[in-house]
């Protein structure tokens, strides 16, 4: 699933850098904050094991092999802020020394594999397993479920990185710049590639790690490590994470959401009339996006951006509000 | 013999890194043009030559970067037939792969027709040959840098580039490991294929292999943390501190004001 | 730092330590060294040898009893004061049994600074300092080689060299023979000697008694019960067969002529070809 430079324009890679880069950021200072002077060390045996996993051939029924990538992996064992560093450091030396994977790409490669797998399949194997023992096979459940949905959620976000190109990055007589395929063919095909293959491989592995894990060494499949009062939090972030990244499929949708119209709309859907009201107040609020779309961009990046933006405006009135509250509560220091 | 397979293809690919690692650093200290810039110099106009490969619309400038790049690689004593073998290693082929039906499927004016019926589009073409030549060019800039430049060099430039010292560290690290962990899981193999008589079901290889995984983090583990017993044992503190010790020199300037000749010329010529 | 009122290196009263989950790796050792002491320290494996080695290093600290290194006491507490730690960096290094876990920079020439620099020393100082290590060791020509394109000697040799890089005056060895052909096992020794024939002290782990026969004053024998059951000259203890066997330091050997069966314990009486004093000794 390592995108190599030249499937994604530079604009596309620009805009994964960015969105990776707060995930690298506070990755490095929770990680410092729990692992303090062992960071170094520790983040390097387990990028170093990162690395290595990803090059293991692993049997499929059938006589071929497949890889595994391990994020889900390395964020129950380390937790996924570690989990995001680990992966990274690995992608960056096997993109840098073995040319598997571009330097343009890396944003989009560690946004998929190192943020968007250990994310979501920490949270789905702490869903899943929650409070059962170490050693129950519950966990394994979780962990099998969670990988696999792990990298099947990798793969489609880089599905939607390849399927935008070609729509967003052409020249004037219609040949796609970078990755030749549309959403429509580029989306579904990396989805189904990983339901089917890529997902039963890293579940399996993972699974069997962890199976092995807890009779030898329980102690490294630690409890969550970020501490208790995380766990709400996780299904906030899950939730909006989701939402996120559905957003461009929106726009496979034909029409406008409904619910969103514009007066054109409704003028279209039937109602014959517009409601008083709703012409007065239309004109009101001059948006500073309007439909979505940044001014000269194109129409999918400018519909995922404005989602983070939106994305980010809600988080941070909510902090601003956690903010206000535990002020109230706690002593002053 | 069936589960033979995933053997082989394991203790190959794990020698063949080991080895290219050798060979890499043989070649970082031959006398060649680009082992004796300055490692900022080699990152920054990699970095900036790889942007342009991105931002190219037309198969000619690609295909002037490649000529470029083959001459690079010469005039930097690496052997040609390696440098191409390097290059094409999957990658390239795996691009052709991905490239071919875009030749059918993409809308627009009929090119060619095979045997009267298959259309490849000039669309179709172009866009196959622009993915194919970017990838290899964007590829062969890696390749060049890593043959001529040691990892130890790569990581000063980026500590000077601002990059994160912990991050830099790291780097540092996880890379000596690699070859360490790659070394004792190819001895797991190379053990397991010497005592394999007759064949296993792939069911049987997954449950070895994952236990031979788990073993490697296991060790990871423990190594992790000997090695920060060791560290601290001569000192460390929390934070590494490093010699510097790089100096521009003129050729470095000369190679700078020549990329960017370059890349401007290339750039100018896109707009077109 | 001063040394104490004795002048002890290391003072060890009671000293217990369990690894994590109370499993006993040392029962009440009791010990003193002094300056220039040539200390060995022997027991089977698993008999606590490299913890010992590590808790004289101040890695871990002792769950009961004391030890005190230059008359002060070796803890959490004392570990916690930037300077103390400092100096007794300076002052003793250890070198590790597994050349992997102490190799862990990028090139020779990193581990080797990697020292005097962390313990901010100054720059010129750092370079003359590991230039001459270097030469002394005679591996100046690996400088810029990455550590996992070293033999195995040469591995053992970089990993003294990036020790010695802090001119400790105490160094800790941990097998430092283990895995090396006799020829470089005779050099090693030898540099030893000479190192520490200038008032220095070395403490080192072995399960090679020739090793010990050839470089100790005095040797440490910890036992299968986790404490020292002898502490003196190698004479004392070393042609003593039932002790050996006692403390697993030599297997029972037992060898078949015709119907007659020969059972003794296997020593290796080794021939003294040592090299005039004239020569290099240092390969």
């Amino acid at each position: 699933m390592h995108i190599p430079d030249g499937y994604l324009s530079p604009a596309t890679c620009g805009v994964m850098y960015a969105a990776s880069a707060p995930f690298w950021y506070l990755a490095v200072n929770r990680v410092r904050k729990v692992l303090t002077s062992r960071t170094v060390p520790v983040l390097a045996l387990f990028s170093a094991f990162s690395f290595v996993l990803m090059m293991f051939n692993v049997p499929v029924p059938g006589g071929t092999t497949a890889h595994a990538v391990g994020a889900t992996l390395l964020a129950i064992v380390l937790g996924p802020w570690a989990a995001v560093l680990g992966v990274s450091v690995a992608l960056g030396i096997q993109a840098l020394f073995f040319g598997d994977g571009g330097l343009l790409t890396f944003g989009a490669n560690c946004f998929n594999m190192a943020i968007v797998m250990p994310f979501v399949g920490y949270f789905i194997y702490k869903v899943i397993s929650s409070n059962s023992e170490i050693t129950s096979p519950r966990r394994i459940l979780g962990v099998v479920i969670g990988s696999y949905v792990g990298i099947v959620a990798a793969g489609a976000v880089a599905g939607i990185e390849l399927g935008i190109q070609p729509a967003l990055f052409h020249t004037a007589n219609g040949t796609p710049l970078y990755a030749p395929y549309s959403l429509s063919v580029a989306l579904p095909a990396m989805v189904i590639a990983h339901l089917a293959v890529a997902g039963p491989i890293e579940g399996a592995v993972t699974g069997g790690v962890v199976a092995y894990l807890q009779r030898s060494h329980p102690s490294l499949i630690k409890a969550d490590a970020t501490g208790r009062k995380e766990g709400k939090f996780w299904i906030l972030w899950g939730a909006l994470g989701v939402l996120a990244l559905a957003t461009p499929l929106g726009l496979l949708a034909s029409g406008t959401a409904w619910g969103e119209w514009g007066l054109d709309e409704l003028k279209n859907i039937g109602l014959g009339f517009i409601p008083r009201g709703l012409e007065k107040l239309a004109g009101w609020w001059p948006a500073p996006l309007p439909d979505y779309g940044f001014p000269r961009m194109g129409a999918v990046i400018g519909y995922i951006l404005s989602a983070v933006v939106g994305i980010a405006l809600v988080i941070f009135l909510l902090w601003m509000l956690g903010r206000r509250l535990s002020h109230k509560n706690s002593p002053a220091q | 013999m069936k589960g033979e397979g995933f053997l082989g293809k394991n203790i190959s690919s794990f020698t063949h890194a080991l080895e290219s690692v050798i060979l890499a650093e043989d070649l970082c200290r031959a006398p060649g043009l680009l082992q004796r810039l300055d490692p900022r110099v080699k990152v920054a106009t990699l970095l900036l030559f790889i942007v342009i490969v991105g931002l190219a619309r037309s198969l000619w400038i690609l295909g002037v970067i490649f000529v470029l790049i083959l001459s690079f690689s010469l005039l930097s004593k690496v052997p040609l037939g390696f440098f191409l073998k390097r290059i094409m290693l999957f990658i390239p082929i795996f691009t052709a792969m991905i490239a071919l039906p875009a030749l059918f499927i993409t809308p627009g004016a009929p090119l060619v027709s095979i045997a009267g019926r298959v259309i490849i589009t000039e669309q179709g073409a172009r866009t196959a040959g622009l993915l194919f030549l970017r990838v290899s060019d964007s590829l062969s800039f890696g390749v060049l840098l890593i043959l001529t430049t040691t990892w130890a060099n790569i990581l000063v430039a980026l500590r000077w580039f601002r990059m994160p010292s912990l991050i830099v560290d790291i780097l540092g690290m996880t890379y000596r490991y690699i070859f360490l962990l790659l070394h004792t899981t190819n001895s797991m193999f190379l053990a397991r294929r010497s005592r394999t008589i007759g064949s296993f079901s792939s069911g049987q290889n997954r449950r070895w292999l994952t236990r031979a995984l788990a073993t490697t983090m296991v060790k990871s583990q423990h190594l992790s943390e000997e090695v920060y017993l060791a560290m601290l044992s001569r000192g460390y503190q929390g934070e590494v501190r490093i010699l510097n010790a790089l100096s521009l020199k003129r050729r470095d300037f000369i190679w700078v004001a020549f990329a960017l000749v370059v890349a401007s010329f290339l750039l100018w010529s896109n707009r077109l | 730092m001063n040394t104490s009122d004795t002048g002890c290196i290391f003072e060890a009263k009671n000293l217990s330590y369990d690894y994590p989950g109370k499993i006993a790796a040392l029962r009440q050792i009791n010990f003193s060294i002094m300056p220039g002491e040539l200390v060995a320290l022997i027991g089977a494996n698993g008999s606590g040898k490299s913890t010992l080695l590590k808790l004289l290093d101040g890695l871990i600290f002792p769950t009961d009893g004391e030890l005190l290194a230059f008359g002060q006491p070796l803890s959490e507490q004392t570990f916690k004061e930037a300077t103390f730690v400092s100096e007794f960096r300076r002052r003793v290094g250890l070198v590790f049994q597994d050349p992997d876990v102490q190799l862990f920079s990028p090139t020779v020439w990193d581990e080797v600074t990697f020292g005097p620099l962390q313990l901010e020393i100054s720059k010129d100082e750092v370079i003359s300092r590991s230039r001459e290590v270097l030469e002394l060791l005679n591996i100046a020509h690996l400088r810029e080689r990455p550590p996992y394109l070293l033999s195995g000697g040469e591995k053992k040799k970089v990993s003294l060299a990036c020790v010695l890089s802090l001119r400790p005056q105490v160094l800790l060895l941990d097998e430092p023979t283990t895995g090396l052909d006799p020829w470089s096992q005779g050099n090693l020794i030898d540099f030893l000697i000479q190192w520490a024939d200038k008032g220095k002290s070395i403490v080192f782990s072995t399960q090679d008694l020739d090793t010990v026969e050839e470089m100790a004053k005095r040797v440490v024998v910890l036992g299968t019960e986790h404490n020292i059951v002898a502490d003196g000259k190698p004479e004392e203890f070393l042609s003593d067969p039932d002790f050996l066997l006692r403390t697993n330091l030599v297997h029972e050997h037992s060898h078949r002529h015709k119907e007659l069966v020969h059972r003794h314990p296997h020593l290796h009486e080794h021939q003294h070809q040592r090299y005039g004093a004239d020569e290099n000794m240092v390969g």
